[in-house]
Formats: structure tokens, C-alpha cells, sequence
């Protein structure tokens, strides 16, 4: 399998790898280890003042392929200082371009996606 | 950046520089570059008869004829030429064929083939340890059976079968011929063609530190098995497979075949070390399931099912450091689980998280050391990322 530098990347530093704790934190889980595929994305926010949430710290677990555990990183990573809303920083498609993931991988990168959903339910967003 | 450690040798070896040499001699002008087949003048004779010394050596390796050696471009041409061509000739007694589920797709796949057009075959079911009861085989045999077709030596697993109790069973059949793949095992455990009771037997020169691009079918003649070619063109190796024979890679199987047959005791017993030595490395990170242990296994071969951690990262986790294969069929983004550990009792997930570490004649204490040190950082990264080892933050 190839794997993109970007994927590379963040596959081996895994940025933001770990469990958040405390006051603040959302959770959205997807996918099963059976499956091949689990992400945890966990974000911790504050009010903006105007009626917003800002995420301020994200975290992530993942059990899953190299594409799977990249994306849940670099997700993370963008969702960090920014307004949490249900749509992601990309949509899937252009992830999986930006890693240069197989077309036969968008399923495991639908579970970052749905990982996410699980984090602005859990937020009220 | 120094090279990962090349612990894939199952997959191919290395040619032995010793081999190179001898293949070198075959190529240019003033070396044997004639085509063999070729009467009439100096440069074919001279062809012919490294081709010729070339059989002579490989039989010698093999406890078999010269006469019993059959030329293929590998191993997968020659178990082909072997399932195709003896059903082909043995059609008219019974169109059965007993192997087992635990076989290489090169096996596998022509009786697939020949289920397409109307044989039947029985897939035998290895017990846990990965070997296949003889008698299971013998159940298995009907009036009709015509070939049996199992490995000696598994490829993903390393388990060694024992060919000459399989022998035993279709000689009390009296109608079953024996067909061995015996691609993994030459060079890494006792191997006697003749002694052994099997019909046909396939080889594979790049798996002992020989050529990629050449194999035999070892067809006996003691025991006057008969077969059919399916390649036709000019009657070469007895009609049984045409084209031009090339002449330095059989000339490189020949010097590889010498060579491991003079050296693979000591070869064994020093990577038997190595490899136990790999395997205590492997097991002090914990989670970690052997499939396949000693004494059923050759001394070349470790496979290992590792807990926590999903296949295909563990592999691209260790690539940087360590060159391994998973212990799996297809490594594709499928994600489909090694059908032989499957096969041994291993659930979906451990299959898939599942590495073989093959060792080889270059193999070091040092690569050993770094493997470990490689298999031992990737798990830790991995189990932190997925959870087992949770980090609050």
C-alpha cells in the first residue's frame, strides 16, 4: 500500500492522540474494532459570547488503517480554535483526495465523519 | 537512511552472490548465451550442457532422476502444469481431487479452475496446529479420486507437513497420485523426492537464493506417473513444457539448489536461534499469539498475531525499520483476513493483525535486535492511538 507523505505524516506523530477529561468535553464515537474501524473525537469548548461554541482543545483515539488514524489526527488539528459546527473543516471526498487515500477507503474515513456527527450531538450543535 | 531489515525471505530471497557469478557466465558473447535446443554448432552444446548440469544438480538436491526434472518459469507454472496435466491425462478414471483449504492460491486456484468444468474437490480442514491429519485424507479419498495436492511447507505459517505419511495414504488407494508444493521447503527441512512416495513435486529457485523466474516439476518416472503438457511449441523438456529454456536462470536454480543443499542444516540451526530469539523479543511486549510452533515449524518462519492493533498500520508502522509480510493473503484495503489463519481457528481480527517474519541466510543478531525494537515502538504507538493505553490530557 502507498501511503501520501501527508499521511505519513500524521499517521506516525498522531497529533492530538489521547483521551480528553473534564468539564467541557464532547464525545462522538463511530465504527467497530470488529469492523476494522473506531474513532473516538473528543473536543472541549468554550462560549464565544455571542452564542457560539469554540473548540479548544481536541483529542482523538483510533483503531483503524494508516488513512483512518491520519485523518482522525488531522481532523483534531483543524477543529482546534475553531467554531464547532457539524460541518467538517473538508468534506469526506476532499480528505480522502487530500491524503491520496483509495477510492475503497472513503468507508473508513465516513467513520471520522460520523466520529464527528457523534461530537456536535454530544455538544448540542 | 539506512535499508529496513529484510525479514521477508518466504516471499523471495536474495540471489546468493555465488548463484549471480554462475548466472553472470550465461549471458554475453563469450559466455553460454546459446539457445540449448540448438544443434549444429558449439554455442548451443556448451547451452545444452549447463542446462543439462543444471538438471543434474537440482536432482541431486532433491533425491531425484535428472530425467524427473521438468523446467518451469516457478513454482506456479509447475503446480499448474502438475493439477492441469495429470487431470488432464487421468480424466477417464475420475474426475475427484482432495487438497486443503490451507494451500497456496497457485493450488488453489486451478481447482477452483477445474470446479468451473466439473471436477469435484474436497477441501480438507488443517487441525489447530495447521497440519492435516492423514487420516482425514484417507476419509476423504473416493473411487474416483485421481490427484491429491498438498503443500509441504506453509507459506504464511511455516508448518511443515508430513508428505511421505500422505504418500502412504494414496499408495493404499492405489489411484490418487500425490502432488507436493514444495516451494517453501527446500532449504529449510529434509526434502527426498524419491524417498518421499509423491508423484509430482513443484520447486521455486528464488525461495533458496536462486533466480526469480525459474522452477521444476518433479515428475516421477520410478513410480511411471504420467502427465499432459499445456504449452505447446517447439517439445521441450519432453514435450511436457516448450520454449526455449533459459538457460541461466536454470543454471542459477542449479547453483542455488547445490549450495542450500550443502548448507541448510547449519543454515537451520543457526536461524532456528535467531528466530527463537525474535520470538521472545516479540512476546515480552505482550498480546502477542504465535500461529505455528516448533517442532511443526521450519526454522526460517515466525508468524506472529499481535493484540490491539489493526494489520495493515502495524505493517506501515514497522515498514520504515523492518521489511515483514502480513499473515495475510490479501493485504489489499479489503482488509480481507489471511484465509490460512482463518482456517487454523484464529478469529477475523487476530488474522488480520497478523505478521510473518521470515529469516534468511544474511539474517544477524543486529536485525534481530532492531525488529524488535521496531515491532515493540510500533505497538506501543499504535495502542496508545486506539485506546488500550488511554492518556488523559
Amino acid at each position: 500500500m502507498h501511503y501520501s507523505t501527508l499521511t505519513r505524516r500524521y499517521f506516525a506523530a498522531a497529533p492530538g492522540a489521547g483521551s480528553l477529561t473534564g468539564r467541557g468535553v464532547a464525545t462522538g464515537i463511530a465504527g467497530s474494532r470488529e469492523q476494522g474501524a473506531w474513532v473516538q473525537l473528543q473536543v472541549r469548548t468554550e462560549a464565544d459570547g455571542g452564542g457560539n461554541l469554540r473548540v479548544v482543545e481536541a483529542g482523538f483515539l483510533a483503531f483503524g488503517c494508516p488513512h483512518t488514524i491520519a485523518a482522525a489526527a488531522w481532523l483534531a488539528e483543524q477543529a482546534t480554535g475553531r467554531l464547532l459546527t457539524a460541518d467538517l473543516p473538508l468534506p469526506v471526498e476532499a480528505i480522502r483526495q487530500l491524503f491520496d487515500a483509495p477510492v475503497e477507503k472513503l468507508g473508513r474515513l465516513l467513520v471520522v465523519e460520523d466520529a464527528w456527527r457523534g461530537v456536535c450531538a454530544a455538544a448540542g450543535v | 537512511m539506512s535499508l529496513p531489515v529484510y525479514l521477508d525471505h518466504a516471499s523471495t530471497t536474495p540471489v546468493d552472490p555465488r548463484v549471480a557469478t554462475e548466472m553472470a557466465a550465461c549471458l554475453s558473447l563469450g559466455g553460454t548465451f546459446g539457445n540449448p535446443s540448438s544443434d549444429g554448432h558449439v554455442y548451443g552444446e556448451r547451452a545444452r550442457e549447463c542446462v543439462e548440469a543444471a538438471r543434474a544438480r537440482v536432482a541431486a538436491a532433491v533425491g531425484a532422476e535428472p530425467a524427473e526434472v521438468i523446467w518451469t518459469c516457478g513454482a506456479t507454472e509447475a503446480d499448474n502444469l502438475a493439477i492441469f496435466g495429470l487431470s488432464a491425462h487421468a480424466h477417464g478414471r475420475g474426475r475427484h481431487i482432495v487438497t486443503a483449504r490451507t494451500e497456496h492460491k497457485a493450488v488453489l486456484d486451478p481447482c477452483r479452475e477445474l470446479e468451473r468444468r466439473g471436477w469435484q474437490v474436497t477441501y480438507l480442514q488443517p487441525d489447530r496446529r495447521g497440519l492435516v491429519d492423514p487420516a482425514r485424507l484417507a476419509e476423504a479419498l473416493r473411487a474416483d479420486t485421481v490427484l491429491v495436492s498438498l503443500m509441504h511447507v506453509n507459506n504464511e505459517t511455516g508448518v511443515s507437513q508430513d508428505i511421505a505419511a500422505y504418500a502412504a495414504v494414496c499408495e493404499r488407494h492405489g489411484g490418487a497420485r500425490l502432488h507436493v508444493d514444495a516451494a517453501q521447503s527446500f532449504g529449510k527441512c529434509p526434502l527426498d523426492f524419491g524417498a518421499s512416495g509423491a508423484d509430482l513435486m513443484s520447486l521455486s529457485a528464488h525461495k533458496a537464493y536462486g533466480p526469480k523466474g525459474a522452477g521444476a516439476l518433479l515428475v516421477s518416472r520410478r513410480r511411471g506417473v504420467r502427465i499432459e503438457a499445456r504449452q505447446f511449441g517447439g517439445g521441450q523438456e519432453r514435450g511436457l513444457r516448450s520454449g526455449t529454456i533459459a538457460t541461466h536462470q536454470v543454471v542459477g536454480m542449479g547453483a542455488a539448489f547445490e549450495i542450500a543443499a550443502a548448507e541448510w542444516q547449519s543454515e537451520c540451526r543457526r536461524l532456528a536461534v535467531l528466530r527463537e530469539r525474535l520470538w521472545h523479543g516479540l512476546e515480552s511486549q505482550g498480546g502477542v499469539l504465535r500461529n505455528g510452533a516448533a517442532p511443526d515449524v521450519v526454522a526460517q518462519i515466525l508468524n506472529v498475531s499481535f493484540e490491539g492493533v489493526e494489520g495493515e498500520s502495524l505493517l506501515a508502522a514497522v515498514a520504515p525499520e523492518v521489511a515483514v509480510s502480513r499473515g495475510s493473503a490479501c493485504a489489499s484495503a479489503s482488509g480481507e483476513a489471511s484465509y490460512v489463519l482463518r482456517a487454523l481457528g484464529r478469529d477475523q481480527r487476530l488474522a488480520e493483525s497478523s505478521l510473518r517474519f521470515s529469516l534468511g541466510r544474511f539474517t544477524t543478531e543486529r536485525d534481530i535486535e532492531r525488529t524488535v525494537a521496531a515491532v515493540g515502538g510500533a505497538l506501543a504507538h499504535l495502542r496508545r492511538i486506539a485506546g488500550a493505553c488511554t492518556t488523559a490530557r
